[in-house]
């Protein structure tokens, strides 16, 4: 059915539409009662989805009240085009045509030239009958494309083109986002979705009915895709060869994930050329479509006139002449691409010699541009516009503005990387004397080299430069055997999609190329742990811990005459500051003021060489990191540090305690002896307990001095004990909770910084 | 009848505007910013090359530029307008490198000296040696500009033809000298063709031209005879949709000649053109009246145009104002924050704390006071490169902040820790010599070490609440009258120090703004300027 159904106005429509259109209105006006259902008479006669709208509305009406499946509906939208397709009366190898013409719509589900088109006034024939089914083939659409969205979302075209042709235009806007939303942008889909919803609502007054006669039109529709590729002249899609997929592939990811990073302004100009591959990519693989620029006066349209070899394109001397683009194709099934361009039916044109009637350009499809530099802007903007889609460029310049700046700095610089797909033909050439053209010709040629354009000689890539007369005919032969041979080729789309990709990948350079190697170094890695180590003082813990070793050390070991004395001393002393600090909750023990310096610092080394929004990221992810860093270090100080109570002894301790103690004992033993002698109790003998004496007074301190040496070393070990503790703890929060997070920032600048190398092709550092 | 009406204090205003205008800077990058200077040098090439020279001497000779696109035949109608070859011509674009300036022999000196564009040097070719004059035709390798001059018998007195560069050539500083040429004109001759009148960049001229209310003459060159009505025609509707339609309008038809070879066209193709040339040089009305309508539209364009360079310095400052402003809430912010931290003992944190825990014991005066300093200037240090950081928060987004030399900072980094840390060293010797001061005036027979105290007055002060036990332990060595003055004159001390590290380092970061010298005077003096202006006018 959809072979019927899905057909379109084609080119053969083109050529007779002057005599049909007012066949046209009278199936218009014969039909509007017939759509009466819905409640919508055409208001202003020419948007011809509103049929298509209609048609479905009807179709959703009865499905809704048969209540039976997709077949219900489907019946209905056959029989509402069956009439008019065969009123159209259109032989099969022309509806096989006519398929191309719906086939993007299948494939691609990109509506983009419906909003055009629906402004057009003036169709073929086939066109309300193609259009009827419009909302039922993009119902058929699912199945290929298998986006649900994309239901909804044609649903919404259709319905929205009712609201007259200046709505048209904004719906082509709508798919620009639409199409965009593909690419996963969040908060422009969620938009789209809004709007979808309430326009399917609006419309619709159930979006459930209308999801389901989609979804069921769908299922029946989507096999009779099949049948058109055994169709005569079968289209077959664009292929790109491997290296350009895969940078194109590249050029998606790269976009994928950097998009959180990078604002959207500036993705939108590698979003627009991932678009605009994939939707040449889904049309003709046998055309190539070459424009034909210039300035006002150059002879664009006599240029365009001789090749095709009839005169389509207005010519004349009131300037600027030419104010749309007119098309024109040498063979069939180039409808999508010139739809692709937004040039309506009536700006549609064959050469002369008929379709096939010209072998050597074969798959031209040749559109003629408005000029560039006229006062009239809107010109420009049509330029421009049509430049971007088009495979290939035709510049035609004259003697006489050959060396204009608007052509070298607004065009030919830009465009300087598509170099290959770029024809400059110095027209005129018959208002030059003698020998002053192949001057000129130089002259553009040394000009062409300075806006940095490779040229095409000696068999090496780059674009052609060719004088020629299109008065004349000098030199149209040259161009057109040049013309043919790049026609054959078939290269020229993807050779103008990887100049695409090459110079929004130019563009994309600062934000991810560096100049220098960029990463955490392992000095900035150590030196912000010695940083997080400051801040919770470990060294003066460590010292701390050292000298209250040594201490207790010497406490312990110390005569107790000495200790004595020195407990009278603490009393009479006030106990300034060393009541013990008693370790509040909520204590900041953590220099907060160190920690976020440390951060601060980590952050500038991790980002320095970055390209600014990286680097803006991997601060974020610092700083987030940052968040209860100074908190937790707190707790861990509090965990971490040395266990209370007494520190542990050394095995010596106790000999030493035990030999400190026999000192005492010969003292007290020898002093007592002494008395002993002195009160006459015992016998006099003075030397031993005066030597057990001495030995004592002397050995007492010995005994003190050499433990204190002996527990310099354990105190140390001690101390660096508490520290290492207290800074290995401090720096595993420290890399859990700001270098990990830094370093996987960075590992994602490495990866996109990889795809982009894979963008560029070969070598990007 | 407009006449010229010139006296010495509207000479005198006139060049008091010009300084203005010539002081005049727009050192920040904004969006308006080049146009404003592109302005701003247009204005005063307005003003030394035309207007000033013009009223000085209203008798000198009008001067008629012709200017047009490339390749529009401008050099061919010079020559053909004088009838010999004086200025080049060729295929190959651009073709006039250098502008001709073509005069009678004895109009000579008026333009010798630097009467008018005082910035091109002359090159003079005597008429006496023709042959000279081709090589002159080529100055190929003369990379710097200079105003040819060339006397011609056939040049009618009292005028001077001046043969300009391309106004839209490739060549940037063709165009740029194209503008300026053209303002120094009495006459604009605008040259165009068949194939160009509809192109944007001429029209932009004559639209700049009505703007300016010059007397301007278009010609529409090159046209082939066979169109030659209806190419006129259409030109002629396009100038009057454009409101010029008054304009006098010449054609000059493509013949043989015109094309390519440089060579002239017949007297009688540009014959209209020059009589109407010369009819307003010897006729002196309408030479009064040529003269004073350009003048009086460029002096009437002044009313636009000044305040708009005086919108656009004033938007430079409002810009710099900003900046500025960014960065003294950063800093302002930031130092309420220290502050507030300063008082909640921050600074007691970390090592510090540390020994002050471990302090009689195992820990000295002079330690705790080191770990104490070291801390506030790392809390100094935080705070200053947080405020930093805010400010290039605040001026990423203001395309001001773009200019060269703002950003520069970097180096400035460890500069600002070495500034910090001499700060806090210098207060703690100014509190150890307090310190001393109050220990000194105790009459105990032993007195507390000076260092211990001021050790225990630093810790109370910048421990906040955590440090209580410092302050007591202080005033059982001092005393606690003694303590509490000393705490006092630290606080103070330290306030004094906190807040001149602050200044200094915002001074620091607002130099070179301050460099640039973006005031508000010049947006008042430019307004003033122009209405003593008028009102001498």
């Amino acid at each position: 059915m959809t072979a019927v159904t899905d057909q379109d106005r084609t080119e053969h429509t083109d050529q007779t539409e002057d005599t049909v259109t007012t066949d046209r209105e009278m199936t218009e006006s014969s039909r509007s009662p017939g759509a009466g259902p819905a409640g919508h008479a055409p208001e202003n006669g020419n948007p011809p989805e509103q049929r298509g709208a209609e048609v479905a509305d009807v179709a959703s009406g009865t499905n809704g009240t048969s209540g039976t499946s997709g077949s219900g509906a489907d019946v209905e939208v056959s029989g509402a085009a069956g009439p008019g397709a065969l009123s159209s009366q259109a032989p099969s190898p022309e509806g096989a045509s006519a398929d191309d013409d719906g086939g993007p719509h299948g494939p691609n589900g990109l509506p983009g030239p419906d909003g055009p088109r629906a402004t057009d006034g003036s169709r073929g024939p086939g066109g309300p009958e193609g259009r009827t089914t419009r909302g039922a083939n993009a119902h058929a659409r699912v199945e290929h494309g298998d986006r649900h969205a994309r239901v909804e979302h044609d649903d919404r075209h259709a319905a929205r083109v009712k609201e007259g042709d200046g709505r048209a235009v904004r719906t082509e806007e709508g798919d620009r986002h639409a199409r965009v939303k593909d690419d996963g942008r969040p908060v422009r889909a969620e938009d789209d979705g809004d709007r979808e919803r309430t326009d399917t609502e609006g419309i619709w007054d159930d979006g459930l009915i209308a999801r389901r006669v989609t979804e069921s039109t769908a299922a029946e529709l989507s096999p009779v895709v099949e049948p058109r590729v055994s169709r005569p002249l079968p289209v077959t899609p664009l292929a790109y060869d491997g290296p350009l997929r895969s940078r194109l592939d590249a050029l998606r990811e790269l976009v994928g994930l950097s998009r959180t990073r990078l604002d959207s302004r500036t993705l939108a100009e590698a979003g627009r050329v991932l678009d605009e591959a994939a939707a040449r990519r889904r049309l003709s693989g046998q055309h190539t479509v070459v424009a034909i620029a210039g300035a006002t006066g150059s002879g664009k349209s006599q240029l365009f006139n001789a090749l095709a070899g009839v005169a389509i394109s207005e010519t004349g001397v009131r300037r600027p002449t030419t104010a749309a683009p007119i098309a024109c194709s040498w063979s069939d099934g180039a409808a999508s691409l010139i739809d692709r361009l937004g040039i309506p039916g009536r700006l549609r044109r064959r050469p002369v010699q008929g379709p096939d009637g010209d072998p050597q350009l074969r798959g031209l499809v040749l559109v003629d541009l408005p000029d560039h530099d006229s006062a009239a802007v809107q010109h420009r903007e049509h330029v421009d516009r049509i430049l971007g889609l088009v495979d290939a460029v035709i510049w035609v310049v004259d003697p006489e503005k050959y060396a204009d700046a608007v052509l070298h700095e607004r065009y030919l610089r830009p465009l300087a990387g598509h170099a290959e797909v770029m024809f400059v033909v110095l027209n005129q050439v018959d208002r030059l004397p003698g020998e002053a053209a192949d001057q000129v010709l130089d002259d553009l040629r040394r000009l062409l080299d300075e806006d940095g354009i490779a040229l095409g000689e000696h068999g090496e890539p780059g674009a052609t430069v060719l004088a020629l007369s299109a008065l004349t005919g000098d030199g149209i032969g040259e161009l057109r055997e040049a013309l043919g041979q790049f026609v054959t080729e078939r290269g020229a789309a993807a050779r103008r999609i990887a100049a695409d990709v090459d110079a929004a990948a130019l563009r994309l350079r600062p934000v991810y190329a560096t100049p220098r190697r960029a990463g955490l170094s392992e000095e900035a890695r150590e030196e912000f742990a010695a940083r997080l180590a400051d801040a919770v003082g470990a060294t003066a813990a460590g010292e701390a811990a050292e000298r209250a070793w040594l201490r207790n050390a010497g406490r312990a070991c110390g005569t107790p005459w000495l200790r004595l004395w020195r407990w009278y001393q603490d009393r009479s002393e006030p106990p300034t500051g060393r009541l013990p600090v008693r370790a509040q909750p909520d204590e900041e023990a953590t220099a907060r003021q160190r920690v976020e310096q440390a951060v601060r610092t980590v952050a500038d080394r991790a980002s320095a060489g970055l390209p600014a929004p990286w680097a803006q990221s991997v601060r974020e992810a610092a700083v987030r990191g940052a968040q209860g860093l100074p908190e937790a270090l707190d707790e861990l100080t509090a965990r971490a540090g040395l266990p209370p109570g007494r520190p542990p002894r050394p095995g010596w301790w106790p000999a030493a305690v035990l030999a400190q103690a026999s000192m005492t004992i010969l003292q007290v033993v020898g002093g007592l002896w002494l008395v002993g002698q002195i009160i006459g109790v015992m016998s006099p003998n003075l030397g031993v307990p005066v030597l057990l004496m001495v030995a004592g007074i002397i050995g007492g301190p010995l005994v003190e001095w050499s433990c204190r040496i002996a527990a310099r070393g354990p105190a140390r070990r001690y101390g660096q004990e508490a520290e290492r503790r207290l800074r290995e703890a401090a720096a595993g929060c420290g890399r859990a909770r700001v270098l990990d997070p830094v370093a996987a920032e960075l590992l994602r600048y490495r990866e996109v910084r990889e795809q982009y190398a894979r963008v560029m092709g070969a070598g990007v550092r | 009848m407009v006449t010229l009406d010139v006296r010495p204090q509207l000479l005198e205003a006139l060049s008091a505007l010009r300084d203005r205008v010539a002081a005049a800077r727009f050192p920040l990058p904004l969006a308006g910013a080049p146009r404003a200077r592109a302005n701003r040098d247009e204005l005063l090439a307005q003003l030394d090359d035309y207007l000033v020279p013009r009223l000085r001497e209203p008798q000198a000779p009008l001067l008629a530029v012709v200017g047009g696109s490339t390749g529009a035949g401008k050099s061919t109608l010079v020559n053909s307008l004088v009838g010999r070859r004086v200025t080049e011509a060729g295929v190959l674009r651009p073709t006039t490198r250098n502008p001709v300036l073509v005069c009678h022999p004895e109009d000579h000196h008026w333009f010798s000296g630097v009467r008018v564009l005082p910035d091109l040097p002359r090159v003079w070719a005597p008429q006496s040696d023709p042959g000279a004059g081709d090589d002159l035709l080529s100055p190929e390798d003369d990379p710097a500009r200079v105003l040819r001059l060339e006397t011609v018998e056939t040049v009618p007195r009292g005028l001077a033809l001046l043969d300009a560069p391309d106004i839209d050539s490739l060549v940037a500083d063709n165009r740029a000298l194209a503008a300026e040429l053209i303002c120094a004109a009495d006459i604009w001759v605008m040259v165009t063709t068949a194939a160009r009148y509809a192109d944007a960049v001429p029209w932009h001229l004559l639209r700049t031209a009505k703007e300016y209310d010059a007397m301007l003459v278009t010609v529409l060159d090159r046209v082939p005879h066979q169109v030659v009505s209806e190419v006129s025609r259409q030109y002629g509707a396009l100038l009057t949709k454009a409101g010029l339609g008054e304009v006098p309008r010449f054609t000059v038809p493509e013949l043989p000649e015109s094309a390519w070879g440089g060579g002239l066209l017949p007297a009688t193709a540009v014959a209209p053109l020059r009589t109407w040339l010369v009819h307003q040089v010897q006729d002196s009305a309408a030479r009064q009246h040529a003269m004073a309508r350009t003048a009086h539209g460029v002096l009437d364009s002044l009313k636009s145009r000044m305040p708009e360079l005086a919108g656009a310095t004033a938007a430079q400052y409002a810009a710099a104002l900003r900046l500025t402003s960014a960065v003294d809430s950063a800093y302002d912010t930031e130092h309420a924050r220290v502050r507030a931290r300063l008082q909640g003992g921050a600074v007691l944190a970390g090592d510090a704390l540390k020994r002050w825990r471990a302090f009689p014991l195992d820990c000295t005066a002079a330690e705790l006071l080191d770990a104490l300093v070291e801390s506030l200037g790392a809390l100094l240090l935080c705070s200053v490169t947080a405020a930093d950081e805010r400010v290039d928060d605040a001026w990423r987004r203001e395309p001001a902040a773009g200019a060269p030399g703002l950003a520069a900072r970097d180096a400035t980094y460890e500069n600002a820790e070495h500034r910090i840390g001499m700060a806090v060293r210098r207060w703690r010797r100014e509190l150890e010599e307090y310190a001393e001061d109050e220990v000194g005036r105790l009459d105990r027979s032993v007195a507390p070490d000076p260092e211990v105290v001021a050790a225990l007055a630093a810790t109370g002060l910048l421990g906040g609440r955590r440090a209580r036990s410092a302050g007591e332990g202080l005033a059982e060595r001092i005393g606690a009258h003694g303590a509490l003055r000393l705490r006092d004159r630290a606080g103070r001390l330290l306030a004094d120090y906190l807040d001149r590290v602050m200044h200094t380092e915002r001074e620091r970061r607002l130099a070179p703004l301050d460099a640039l010298e973006v005031n508000p005077e010049p947006q008042a003096e430019l307004i003033a300027a122009l209405s003593v202006l008028l009102k001498e006018r």
